[in-house]
């Protein structure tokens, strides 16, 4: 088990910017200790390489949030972060995001590209992600998911990064994310207004000098990343900086920031925390709410499934599209990440609670009638994030009834596999459906 | 294929404790630990499942119970549970009213609670001796008919019978007061020597008082120009 010393300096990170840099209520609690949602997702989000989606009104901190948080636990300087990040408009292009061709290398007749800071960091924020055209958001589905940016013939693979994109709310300048785009982030989360008191107190202490800022090592680490050297020994050199400006934030601050090698000893420890039985049960009864169809075999956004089916009391009938295997790979990560974050043995019940709202809010795509149905209701969250909270808790308060019966067929599924002859158990949920139909005792629609 | 229910293995036969699980746990401990008390007090007082109502075999009942009940933790609702088990758990094959009630009147004075509820009226029996030797800082209520020989020895406590009691009521008692909604029968007040006993119905007869007041329907029926206090 690990020892938390590095969750000790992740904690002071967290207390830094919350009380410094970025001002804000807390809004979830969780083994009885209050955070911001909106910190606390990006904390994590840093830690285990993930890709945030933060929404919210302009102002409200979603950019400046991802790259405080960025800064400290990557040791970047603040300027080259912002010289990093890549604004979502109608013109943006290839060029500008991913690389370019090198024109003097070029008018020699040779291809050489110049990759962007962007597509070289680890720290990448795309501001306004949604102000990106539909066919423009497709150049930057492969870097997203994979960290893999292609440019002319060359391929430049990112071994390590994290990804934070802003969104506006739907105004005239806006475009939908399309779907594959959005399935690629594992959360999504509202930067919200901190309250008028705290508000006030942001005005009255905006400053000039950032503490962040540090000329001269933004200096050399721009020259490093312009430079001509292959990119893991361009790195090698930009994480000798990063150790500089580290010792720098210690001396001035009082903050440890992460070294790459730090980074990847807190993911292999974050990877070893095992999901308890009910976290495991509840992840697969949420999931089969939200994949399963009756009448179809599965959801499919194509297919509606009827008025009068069976199943009508559950989150399959009121939603169009199908979770997809990346869902539960966001799950793992956030769940695992927060109970290392917590010191927690394992990853239980709670940890899955407070997140899958957040992995599930921009991945669903709720029918109009429900949507309609739900419009009214009074709420503190943003409509997306309500909806999947509302979902989250009805998941919940489900498996709490029927837990120990579930467990007995989850245990009766295991048998059935392991050769045993055994009648599964009957119940009213998909998910016992989906057990039949592991163990071969539910037979599939002929075609 | 990898089992994909490999993580369930074991998942059927695991139970999880839930805080009801916890509190009735320790309910059903406390409960063993009051009937094993009341066990050794039947092995030592009714071995051949006889007991004689002497006034010596109930000063040694009582310090007899009030050895097997040390160092148990219990509250006022445990002491409702003992009743109830005594009419039905299979763990106590004989109820013997009398020393039944000797260990209940002893559970009561030992109470951490000032005021103890007993809602008997479902019992099929009736014990007997319920509120023997009461102390001055407690009140015991009772919801149902008690049986023979109910608040004998009261010592200052107050004892209400939310039902109608037998004979010997309130016999030998000292200080305190005994309230009973209903009726009494013989006998009542037998030996009393302080204290007051309020019938709101009828008593069938009262026994030689020496000291105290008994009052019926009201009625300040001792003492009166009538009943004279007895000498012994």
């Amino acid at each position: 088990m690990q020892n938390g010393h590095y969750q000790k300096r992740v904690r002071k990170i967290y207390t830094y910017i919350s009380d410094n840099l970025y001002l804000n209520r807390p809004d979830v609690a969780i083994k009885g200790e209050p955070f911001n949602s909106t910190l606390l997702l990006s904390l994590l989000t840093a830690l285990n390489r993930g890709k945030e989606l933060i929404m919210g009104e302009p102002g409200l901190g979603k950019t400046t949030s991802a790259e405080y948080v960025g800064s400290i636990i990557y040791r970047y300087p603040l300027g080259i972060i912002w010289g990093s990040e890549v604004s979502g408009h109608p013109e943006q292009t290839e060029e500008k995001i991913i690389g370019r061709p090198d024109l003097g290398e070029l008018n020699k007749g040779r291809e050489k590209v110049v990759w962007s800071n962007f597509a070289q960091i680890p720290v990448k924020i795309v501001d306004e992600i949604n102000r990106l055209p539909e066919t423009k958001q497709s150049m930057i589905l492969n870097g997203v998911d994979r960290g893999n940016w292609e440019y002319l013939n060359e391929i430049l693979i990112n071994d390590e990064y994290s990804l934070f994109a802003t969104a506006n709310y739907q105004d005239r300048g806006t475009n939908t994310i399309i779907a594959p785009l959005i399935d690629r982030f594992d959360v999504l989360i509202e930067s919200r207004h901190p309250g008028s008191n705290i508000a006030y107190t942001i005005g009255k202490e905006a400053r000039v000098n950032h503490p962040l800022r540090h000329p001269q090592y933004e200096k050399e680490l721009h020259h490093i990343l312009r430079g001509e050297k292959p990119y893991e020994e361009k790195m090698a050199l930009a994480e000798g900086v990063c150790d500089l400006f580290g010792e720098y934030m210690k001396d001035q601050l009082g903050l440890e920031g992460l070294a790459r090698g730090e980074r990847g000893e807190i993911n292999e420890e974050m990877a070893k925390l095992d999901f308890d039985i009910d976290a495991n049960a509840l992840v697969r009864m949420m999931l089969a709410e939200l994949s399963f169809c009756h009448k179809y075999g599965q959801k499919r956004s194509v297919e509606v499934c009827e008025d009068g089916c069976h199943y009508s009391g559950y989150l399959c009938h009121h939603i169009k599209n199908c979770a997809s295997n990346r869902l539960p790979m966001s799950i793992r990560n956030y769940a695992q990440s927060l109970a290392w974050f917590l010191e927690d043995d394992g990853v239980d019940l709670e940890h899955v609670r407070l997140i899958i709202p957040y992995v599930l809010a921009h991945r669903i795509q709720w029918k109009d009638s429900y949507l309609s149905k739900k419009e009214g209701e009074g709420r503190n969250d943003p409509f997306q994030i309500y909806l999947a909270k509302e979902a989250a808790e009805e998941v919940f308060q489900r498996y709490n009834e029927q837990r120990e019966y579930l467990l007995e067929a989850f245990a009766v599924g295991y048998r059935a596999i392991d050769g045993e002859e055994v009648i599964p158990l009957e119940g009213d949920h998909p998910i016992y459906e989906e057990i039949k139909r592991d163990i071969g005792a539910k037979d599939e629609k002929s075609l | 294929m990898k089992n994909p229910f490999e993580a369930f293995h074991h998942a059927g036969t695991r139970k999880r404790e839930i805080p009801l699980d916890t509190i009735l746990k320790s309910k059903e401990e406390t409960l063993s630990k009051i009937l094993t008390g009341y066990e050794d007090l039947l092995k030592n007082e009714a071995k051949d499942l006889v007991w004689l109502m002497q006034y010596s075999t109930v000063i040694k009942a009582y310090s007899i119970a009030e050895k097997g009940m040390e160092g148990i933790e219990y509250t006022a609702e445990d002491i409702e549970e003992f009743c109830y088990a005594l009419d039905h758990s299979d763990q106590i094959p004989y109820l013997i009213t009398g020393p039944a009630g000797v260990y209940i009147s002893a559970l009561c004075n030992h109470a951490q609670e000032e005021e103890i509820r007993l809602q008997l009226r479902d019992l099929n029996v009736k014990i007997n001796l319920l509120g023997y030797r009461l102390p001055s800082n407690k009140q015991l209520i009772v919801e149902g008919n008690v049986g023979d020989f109910t608040g004998i020895g009261l010592d200052g406590g107050e004892l209400i019978i939310e039902g109608s009691g037998k004979n010997y009521t309130g016999a030998g008692m000292k200080q305190g007061k005994i309230v009973v909604r209903h009726n009494l029968g013989f006998n009542t007040g037998h030996g009393m020597t302080g204290g007051e006993l309020m019938v709101g119905g009828r008593i069938k007869g009262l026994g030689k008082i020496v000291g105290g007041k008994v009052y019926e329907k009201d009625q300040l029926i001792f003492p009166n120009e009538g009943i004279k206090p007895f000498y012994f």
